[in-house]
Order: structure tokens, then C-alpha cells, then sequence
């Protein structure tokens, strides 16, 4: 404040005092970011800003106030819900019925192995095949997804970031095939390849090979896909895998700005490109502070984008899409998800998002049902078309609050990008692994926050509700949906020429030797009908498939419970423990199958063993077989499995049989945590499950139960 | 002991359990394993026992995976005792190694156990020797063991094996100077990795300053330290690991250096069980007397001094 002396000031000052009975200076709360949020702000908090730009305009540089002059008073937002549904006939029917309730964009979520380029009868990827999104083996697939949508007419979104080449390159033959030109197609493919590594883990190939597949892409759609965004940075993941707003805001744009490097080592100008750049921000439920990043997002990138020499104006415009937060869903008394999506949704709408996707409420359950759908979508509706918020360009626009905010946060992320680039730049900080660690501090601190009680989750940890309703959910059968799959490919491999389909591969693999553009050979390859697994291995030859490297915080969670009750009663319940058993409880804690989002199985480890547990991590994309082999060689307790993908009910009968096939006497016990519906609770009981933890959780109840749980076994000797 | 059969056999479940054993604080766990492991110890394998140390961050787990896939490639079993660090503050510990061992951690000719060092010395942690000696008794070829590399680790570890490699990073040939004290002697492979991309030439500069340095080592000690260069991730020059340790491993047999330092070795146990018993012992005289105590507060009141304040506590507590 640099101000004080004005009369009305110190009179509001004295009055807030009175009232609060507390000095000014102290009334101050903070953010998850870092930023102190006073109690009032005046135009004084308008002064000295090095970002922000006090009377810009829409549409005008720095872009803070939107990308374009009129914004939602010409056009609203784009509805875009993501969705894909196991198999391409379901998804595609789905979409037909979105598109007929008033939806106008197509986004496809795809399952786990085909995001690693694993075709559905491959060993590894038993159960996963349809969970979480559709299974596109062949280009065969593409066409059935894409059935009467005339692809000249409806923009496509597609998740999708391992497996890009042969995923972009079936969808431009089901295209052709449709009679659609390439150079016709409109929509995003996320080919976002950084955050990969960071946090969703759904990457193939190493580091630099994968940016080299991004590089390709974009040359390629630059070159012949004039509508088509060539990808999309997204800083989504991170909000999801506990980041904050500072971080998720900064290492998305400097993910963005190793794009551009990469683009332009190809020998692109940075206009022929940039245009067709996209981004994909979550918003949470801290409502001013999402609408603040949305600005910051513009007003920055717009700065980055003019250092890097842009001049065509559309090049220094961020656009972006925006997703409701799934994290932010609970499981415990569901309704209230429909309520948290509302608010996050309009924050996205006040912040000027270009298009919207909003959760389903049940999604921390399951998949979405063709009902909480329908409320999701019209959450949407409802504010485009009853709300009034479309007839005012950014409203806030002025807000003393939000435009420091929006400041602040600025100049916080501005910090960060500049220390990445002092690192050399963001597939350098990558690979040192120090994003990954960063996010991971920063979703311990927030998962400490919510099980200390410091911050209220409505029917989570206050407010509970005595009478929780039941919910309907979404059933997939798994080993239906890889029948299927595994029929289909033995069919297309029968009927292809596979002479012509291994040389295709063989030219592939030789164009990943060479600098050559990648996309075309893999065109011809999928023209071919080589499958999306085939494709990946052509290619893997050369590049080898990327492992991660797992590093791991520790302290942080329990920093926040010094002198709690009971997180003490847990120490010392392990202390007991480790007086009677000569050793502490030991707890292994893995992913199965091909997930990859670790955000809460790395919480549970960091803040059991500061509970002062033993804790294993096992590698990602573990087999049940290589699990239950970790277990057995290091004698632990319990199995801890973290599952978010629906894949349980096939992968965890076959970790027992996997136990019990190494050793028949096993006392190993196992506890389930993640996004399980209620209905499958019972399924795993009877495969001897020991607990199941859903999401929301508090972890120190869980710890607590699983000591117990084991002192109970080996009781039992 | 039906478990010393199951151990024999290679039975998985056994040989973890045993190792448990071995590691329990618990005084009737301790008895048993005092059992199993004169028993096991009366018919040795024929394992070689290897030990990997260095700094963290020069990829320890990362050139095990590397070195192990090349090995069990080779039809060798492997057995690998990792040890992580036990948090000083909550006592819990998050064993990590194993994300590391992706490839070997899947193949049925390995043994992968990490262990929590529990804050004991160096990294080692109590029962490592012993858990080798499962290993070698459940048929395994090669024994790793890998440390945290911090100061007084290698003479640890270098006691528990018969070949001690030191992994070091390149550009680390400056840090020399002043470790190499104790590395020096103990080590008998040094492993440059990270001997890719941009780190190349560094890494083989690296390797030249270690060499250079251990020249003047050579005629102090009877043998000679070896340098190698590898990259863990292209999986590069794991043929000359092997090479070299097999040439050590003969040619120390050949000269009756292998057995000698097993001697060497037995001798230091037993030493160091008996001063663990007899330390264990004083503590509980001496807590069970309170004469420290005692004898401190005369020292504070300055009624005597320090030292025949010791040598009184000594002279009472040895009785």
C-alpha cells in the first residue's frame, strides 16, 4: 500500500479493526501460490505493475483481456466435452448425441495402451484395453469413431501424446477415406509431450526423440493442415497432479516456449507456426485466482512470443481450452460436484476461455453416465444462455483485486520461467527430474492442508453427510471391449497385404534413422492398416521406450501435522509395532498397468513413511506378476495398489493369483485406493482385499487402518 | 530348519523371510538367525560378492539396471541388496531403488531387496551380511550391494565383499583429491558413467584424471585399481565390467588374495560382534547402575575431575 495517509482509508482501517479484532497489517491469508490476499484493495493496488497494463483493451496487446475485441458477444465459447467410451461404436453413437443436444466440438479420449502405442491383444496391456477412453488399434477403428460425422464440418480434439504419429496419421487417412482433404480438417491434437514426463507419465520414447516427434508435427500441420492446432500445451495435468496456479501457469508456458525452440529448429519462421498453437489450463475451485491465471496466461505469453521475434499478431495471442477440475471432485457426498464444476466453470468464463469441458459429477467414481452427462453439458448451457455472462467482455476488467492478482501471479511464474531457462531450457529441467519433484511438494502440501482440517472440504472433512447417497454408475466390461479388439485386428492382419504393411514399417523405422519428417511414412504405413502398436515398435527400434527415473520428496507432508493428535497416535502405534516385530510395518505401494498418474500414490508413500513406515515404490506399468514379486523378495506387510483407471477388477484377482503362485502360504494382505465405484467393493472383498480407499481419504486414517490391518494378520499366526 | 531347505532350493519366499529374519531387532529373531546362518555358512556357494558405492546422483541404480540386464542376458543369477537411507527424523524410509530396475526387476534370475539403513553406519545396514550369505546359500552367481555413498560407506561395504567398485559421475576426477583417502584403498574399480552424449568428453577426462591419480597408488598396494567407462543408458561397456571383474576375481584367487581377504573379513566380524556384544552389554551396566550420572553431578559440583570421574565409572562398571 502505498498510500496510507488518505482520510477514508484510515477510517475503513479503524473499522475493520473494530470489527476483527485484529491488526490490519496481520489480516492476511495465503494462497497455495505464495500470494498474501489482503482484506481490501484500492486503486493504490493498481500501481507499479511491470505486466499488467491498466487501460488495455480487448483484443490488444498484452491480450490480457482477451484474444479477441468482442469475445462472447459475438460468439460464446465453444462446449467441448471429452469423452470416449471403450470401444469406437459406443464413442461414436455418444457422439452423435452430444452433437444433436447442442454441443459443437468433438474431443476423444483414448485408452491407456493406445496412449503407449500397445495394440490390444499385447500381454502387457491386459487390463486396460477400453478403460478410460477407446481403443484404436487400426485406422479401421478411427473410421467406425468418426461414422456420419462429416469431418470437414466438426472440429476434433484429440487427446493424445505418446502415441501421436500413428494416432494423427489415422486420423488423417479415416479423413481421406471419408472423403475429406487433410488440408480440410479442423481441431487440436494435445501432442504435448513435456508434461508427459512430469506428471500423466503416458509417454513411449526418451526425452529428446519425443520432442522430436512434437517438432514433426507441427512442421507437417503447418505445411498441410491449415486448421488444424498442432498442439496443445497443457499445464491441465499439473493442476491435477497437485500443482499450484504459479506453477502450473509457469512451467506450461515455458513447456510452450521449448515448443516454439523445437519448431524453429526445424527451420520454420515462427509465424508459419505459432497461430496454431493452443494451451489447456484446469480451473479449480479457488475462483479469483483461476480468473487471474487466464489473464496472467494471455499477458504472458504475448511478452514470450514477442521476445521470440513474432510479428504476425495472432502469433502472440495464447488461446486456450479449459477443463473443470477432476481432483477437485469428490467422492464422498457426490451431488456437491455438480455444485464445485459450476463455480470453476464460471471462473473459466470470467478468465476467457476460448472452450470449455466440464465434469461430470460422478467422475470420481467412474465414468460418466449418459445422465450425469447431460448435467455437466448443460452447466454450460445454463450460463451461456441464462446467466447474462456473455453480454460484457471481461467483466472484471478493473477489479483492484483481480488485477493485482492477475499481477502478481505474473510476475511469481515470470520468476520460475526465467529460472528454466537459466536451467537450459524445460527438457533440461525435465529430465533432471526437478518439475516432477516440485509438483509432487506442492500436491503433498495440499493434500496435508485437507487431512489436517486447515482447509474444509464440504462433506470431506466438515460437514458430512450422515446419509451418503448411492449413486448409478457406468459398468465396462473389460474383457468384452479386448475380445472384441483382438477379433478385429486378427481380421485386418488376415485380409491386409503384409508384405506391403512390413515394408511400410521397415521405411518408418529407417525415417526415425534419418531427420526426415516422421508423419509421412507413418501415413503410409496406417494406410497400410499396420496397427497403432506396430507402428510404435517401428519406431521404438530406434528410439528405445523411455523409463522414468522416480524421485521422491519426504518431510513435507508430516511438517504440517507437528503436535497433532492423530499423526502421533500413528508414530507411536509404528514404534510399537516395530518393538514387537523387530522391524517397522512395511508397505509397498505400486501402479498397475498402464497408468500412469502417480499424484496419489506418490502422496500415500511420501506421507506414510513420514508416519514412519517402510515404504517400496515399484516402477510404473508394472505387471501383477512383477508386483507380486517386489512383495515376496522384500517381505512386506501389504500391498498398497493405486488404481485410477478402471482396470481393478481384472488386475487385482491377478495380483493374488500372482501372490499366491509364488507363494502359496503368502499372509501379504492388500489395500486398494483410487476411483472405484461403490458397486465394486464387494467384487474385491471377495478377492480378499483388506480396504478400500477412495477418493478424499484422509491419509492418516488410512495409515492407521492398514497398521491395524497388519498387526491383525500377523496376529493370526 | 525346514526354511534352510526352502533357501537351498531358491524358493523366493524363504530366502525373504530369512533375509527378514536377519534383519530383525528382535532378540528371539536374532537367535534364529544366528542359527540359520551357522548352518548356511557351513556349505558356501560359489557367489561372487560385489559392492557399488558412490555419491548420489551418479546413477548407482541406473548402472545396476545396465550392468544386471547384461548379466542376466548371460543366464547369470543375480541377487542385489540395495540400501536406502532411513529418514533421521520420522525413522520411516521410502526405498526407491527398485524404480530405477525396471527391466531386471521383472526377470526370474533376480533377487531385488531393499533395505532401510535405519540410520546405522555408512549406509550398511545390520543384516547385509548376513542377507549375502542367503544369497550365496539360494545358488545366486553375482551379489550386489549397493550404498549410499557417504564417507565411511566404503569401509563398510568394502568389508562385506570381494570386489568394491566406486561409480562416479564425470567431472568429479576435481573431488579427488579430497576422497581419496579413503577410496583409494578400498576400491578396486572405478566406474566412470554417464559416457554419452554431451558428457563424453568430460567422462573420458574424467577417467584420465583417475587413472593418473591412482598411479601413484599402484606401489603402495599389491594390486592394480582399475578405470572403466560406461554409459548406464545406452548400455554401454558392461562387457568390459565383467571382464575386469573376473580378471580381478582370478587373479586375486591365483594369488591367494581372494581368500585372504575373506579371512580378513572373518576376522573383522567376529570383532565386530564381539565389541557390539560387549558395548551392548556396558550400556545396560551402566544404565542399570546410574553412575554416569552420578558421578557427572560430582564433577559439576567440581567434588572431582573429569577424568578420574572416568576412570572410577571404568574400574566399577568392568568389575
Amino acid at each position: 500500500m502505498t498510500n496510507k495517509s488518505n482520510n477514508g482509508f484510515n477510517s475503513w482501517q479503524k473499522s475493520f479493526e473494530k470489527e476483527t479484532k485484529k491488526n490490519f497489517s496481520d489480516a492476511k491469508s495465503e494462497t497455495d501460490e505464495g500470494i498474501d490476499i489482503k482484506p481490501v484493495y484500492t486503486k493504490d493496488d493498481l500501481e507499479n505493475f511491470s505486466f499488467v497494463e491498466n487501460n488495455s483493451l480487448p483484443g490488444q496487446w498484452p491480450y490480457t483481456r482477451g484474444p479477441k475485441a468482442s469475445m462472447y458477444t459475438n460468439r460464446p465459447w465453444t462446449i467441448r466435452q471429452y469423452a470416449g467410451f471403450s470401444t469406437a461404436e459406443e464413442s461414436n453413437e455418444f457422439y452423435k448425441k452430444n452433437l444433436e443436444s447442442g454441443q459443437k466440438g468433438l474431443s476423444v479420449a483414448f485408452d491407456l495402451p493406445t496412449h503407449r502405442g500397445y495394440d490390444s491383444d499385447d500381454d502387457l496391456v491386459m487390463g486396460d484395453v477400453g478403460k478410460a477412453g477407446v481403443a484404436i488399434d487400426t485406422v479401421e477403428d478411427m473410421k467406425i469413431l468418426f461414422n456420419n460425422i462429416p469431418l470437414d464440418q466438426m472440429s476434433v480434439s484429440m487427446t493424445m501424446n505418446g502415441a501421436v504419429l500413428p494416432v494423427l496419421a489415422s486420423f488423417i487417412v479415416a479423413g481421406e477415406e471419408q472423403g475429406v482433404d487433410r488440408s480440410l480438417l479442423s481441431g487440436t491434437i494435445q501432442n504435448d509431450i513435456l508434461k508427459e514426463f512430469m506428471v500423466r507419465n503416458t509417454y513411449i520414447y526418451p526425452p529428446e526423440p519425443s520432442m522430436k516427434i512434437v517438432a514433426d508435427i507441427i512442421e507437417f500441420t503447418s505445411k498441410e493442415m491449415p486448421k488444424f492446432n498442432s498442439i496443445s500445451i497443457s499445464g491441465y495435468h499439473m493442476q491435477e497432479a497437485g500443482a499450484d496456479n504459479v506453477l502450473e501457469l509457469a512451467y506450461t508456458l515455458a513447456d510452450g516456449m521449448e515448443y516454439v525452440r523445437a519448431a524453429m529448429s526445424k527451420g520454420l519462421d515462427v509465424d508459419d507456426f505459432a497461430p496454431r498453437l493452443s494451451f489447456f489450463f484446469a480451473i479449480g475451485t479457488d475462483f479469483f485466482m483461476e480468473i487471474a491465471k487466464l489473464r496472467a496466461a494471455r499477458t504472458l505469453w504475448a511478452k514470450i512470443m514477442k521476445d521470440f521475434g513474432a510479428k504476425n499478431e495472432r502469433s502472440l495471442i495464447l488461446r486456450t481450452h479449459c477443463q473443470t477440475s477432476g481432483v477437485s471432485l469428490t467422492e464422498k457426498d457426490p451431488y456437491n460436484n455438480i455444485i464445485r464444476t459450476s463455480y470453476e466453470a464460471l471462473s473459466a468464463i470470467l478468465g476467457g476461455t476460448q472452450s470449455l469441458h466440464t465434469n461430470s459429477f460422478d467422475e470420481a467414481i467412474a465414468l460418466p453416465t449418459d445422465e450425469s452427462a447431460r448435467i455437466a453439458r448443460n452447466t454450460q448451457l445454463i450460463l451461456q444462455n441464462e446467466t447474462g455472462v456473455t453480454k460484457t467482455v471481461d467483466p472484471l476488467a478493473g477489479s483492484y483485486f483481480v488485477e493485482n492478482l492477475t499481477e502478481e501471479l505474473s510476475k511469481k511464474a515470470w520468476d520460475i520461467i526465467t529460472e528454466i531457462e537459466e536451467l537450459g531450457g524445460m527438457t533440461k529441467a525435465v529430465k533432471a527430474g526437478i518439475p516432477k519433484l516440485k509438483i509432487e511438494e506442492s500436491a503433498t502440501k495440499k493434500q496435508a492442508k485437507v487431512d489436517s482440517g486447515s482447509r474444509v472440504v464440504v462433506g470431506v472433512n466438515k460437514y458430512k453427510n450422515p446419509k451418503e447417497p448411492s449413486v448409478d454408475v457406468r459398468v465396462i466390461d473389460n474383457n468384452r471391449v479386448r475380445d472384441d479388439q483382438i477379433k478385429k485386428i486378427q481380421a485386418i492382419k488376415k485380409s491386409r497385404d503384409t508384405r506391403a504393411v512390413e515394408k511400410a514399417l521397415a521405411n518408418l523405422t529407417n525415417a526415425a534413422k534419418d531427420e526426415t519428417n516422421l508423419l509421412t511414412p507413418c501415413i503410409e504405413a496406417i494406410k497400410l492398416r499396420a496397427t497403432v502398436g506396430e507402428v510404435s515398435k517401428a519406431l521404438e527400434q530406434v528410439y528405445g521406450r523411455h523409463f522414468a527415473k522416480s524421485l521422491s520428496v519426504s518431510g513435507v507432508y508430516g511438517k504440517h501435522f507437528e503436535g497433532d493428535k492423530d499423526f502421533m497416535k500413528v508414530e507411536k502405534k509404528v514404534i510399537d509395532f516395530e518393538n514387537a516385530n523387530g522391524r517397522r510395518p512395511r508397505v509397498l505401494v505400486v501402479k498397475i498397468g498402464q497408468d500412469g498418474h502417480d499424484r496419489g500414490a506418490k502422496i500415500v508413500a511420501t506421507s506414510f513413511a513420514d508416519m514412519g513406515f517402510d515404504v517400496d515404490m515399484g516402477p510404473l506399468f508394472q505387471s501383477p506378476k512383477d508386483v507380486a514379486k517386489d512383495a515376496i523378495e522384500n517381505d512386506v506387510h501389504a500391498i498398497g495398489v493405486s488404481t485410477l483407471a478402471a482396470g481393478h477388477k481384472t488386475l487385482v484377482p491377478e495380483l493374488m493369483k500372482a501372490l499366491s503362485n509364488i507363494d502359496p502360504k503368502s499372509k501379504i494382505i492388500v489395500f486398494v485406493g483410487g476411483i472405484i465405484p461403490e458397486q465394486d467393493y464387494e467384487f474385491l472383498y471377495k478377492n480378499n482385499v483388506s480396504a478400500i480407499f477412495g477418493p478424499g481419504s484422509n491419509i492418516i486414517e488410512c495409515a492407521e487402518k492398514v497398521i491395524d490391518l497388519i498387526s491383525d494378520n500377523l496376529s493370526k499366526e | 530348519m525346514e526354511l534352510i531347505e526352502n533357501i537351498q532350493k531358491g524358493e523366493r519366499a524363504a530366502i525373504a523371510k530369512a533375509i527378514t529374519l536377519v534383519e530383525s531387532s528382535k532378540d528371539s529373531d536374532q537367535q534364529l538367525s544366528r542359527q540359520l546362518i551357522s548352518e548356511l555358512i557351513k556349505k558356501p556357494g560359489k557367489s561372487i560378492r560385489i559392492g557399488f558405492s558412490g555419491p548420489p546422483g551418479v546413477g548407482k541404480s541406473t548402472f545396476i539396471e545396465s550392468f544386471g540386464s547384461y548379466l542376466v542376458t548371460k543366464n547369470y543369477k543375480l541377487g542385489i541388496l540395495a540400501i536406502d537411507p532411513s529418514s533421521q527424523i520420522t525413522g520411516g524410509s521410502i526405498l526407491g531403488d527398485k524404480t530405477r530396475m525396471v527391466e531386471i526387476s521383472k526377470n526370474p534370475n533376480t533377487f531385488i531387496r531393499s533395505t532401510p539403513s535405519r540410520g546405522t553406519l555408512g549406509g550398511i545396514s545390520m543384516g547385509t551380511r548376513e542377507a549375502s550369505i542367503i544369497l550365496d546359500a539360494a545358488g545366486y552367481d553375482f551379489i550386489f550391494i549397493e550404498t549410499v555413498g557417504v564417507g565411511q560407506s566404503e569401509i563398510v561395504a568394502s568389508n562385506l565383499v570381494d570386489i568394491f567398485t566406486l561409480i562416479v559421475g564425470p567431472g568429479s576426477g576435481d573431488e579427488l583429491q579430497g576422497i581419496k583417502k579413503g577410496i583409494t584403498e578400498y576400491a578396486d574399480i572405478f566406474i566412470v558413467n554417464k559416457n554419452d552424449g554431451e558428457l563424453k568428453i568430460e567422462a573420458s577426462k574424467t577417467a584420465a584424471d583417475y587413472k593418473s591419480a591412482l598411479s601413484y597408488y599402484k606401489k603402495l598396494d599389491k594390486l592394480e585399481k582399475q578405470v572403466l567407462l560406461v554409459s548406464a543408458i545406452e548400455q554401454t561397456g558392461m562387457k568390459e565390467v565383467i571382464k575386469t571383474i573376473n580378471q580381478i576375481v582370478d587373479q586375486n584367487k591365483q594369488k591367494g588374495i581372494f581368500e585372504e581377504r575373506r579371512a580378513d573379513q572373518l576376522k573383522f566380524w567376529i570383532e565386530e560382534e564381539v565389541k557390539n556384544i560387549i558395548a551392548s552389554d556396558i550400556t545396560k551396566r551402566l544404565s542399570s547402575k546410574g553412575s554416569i550420572s552420578k558421578y557427572s553431578e560430582k564433577v559439576m559440583k567440581n567434588e572431582m575431575s573429569m577424568f578420574e570421574a572416568v576412570e572410577t565409572i571404568t574400574k566399577d562398571t568392568l568389575k
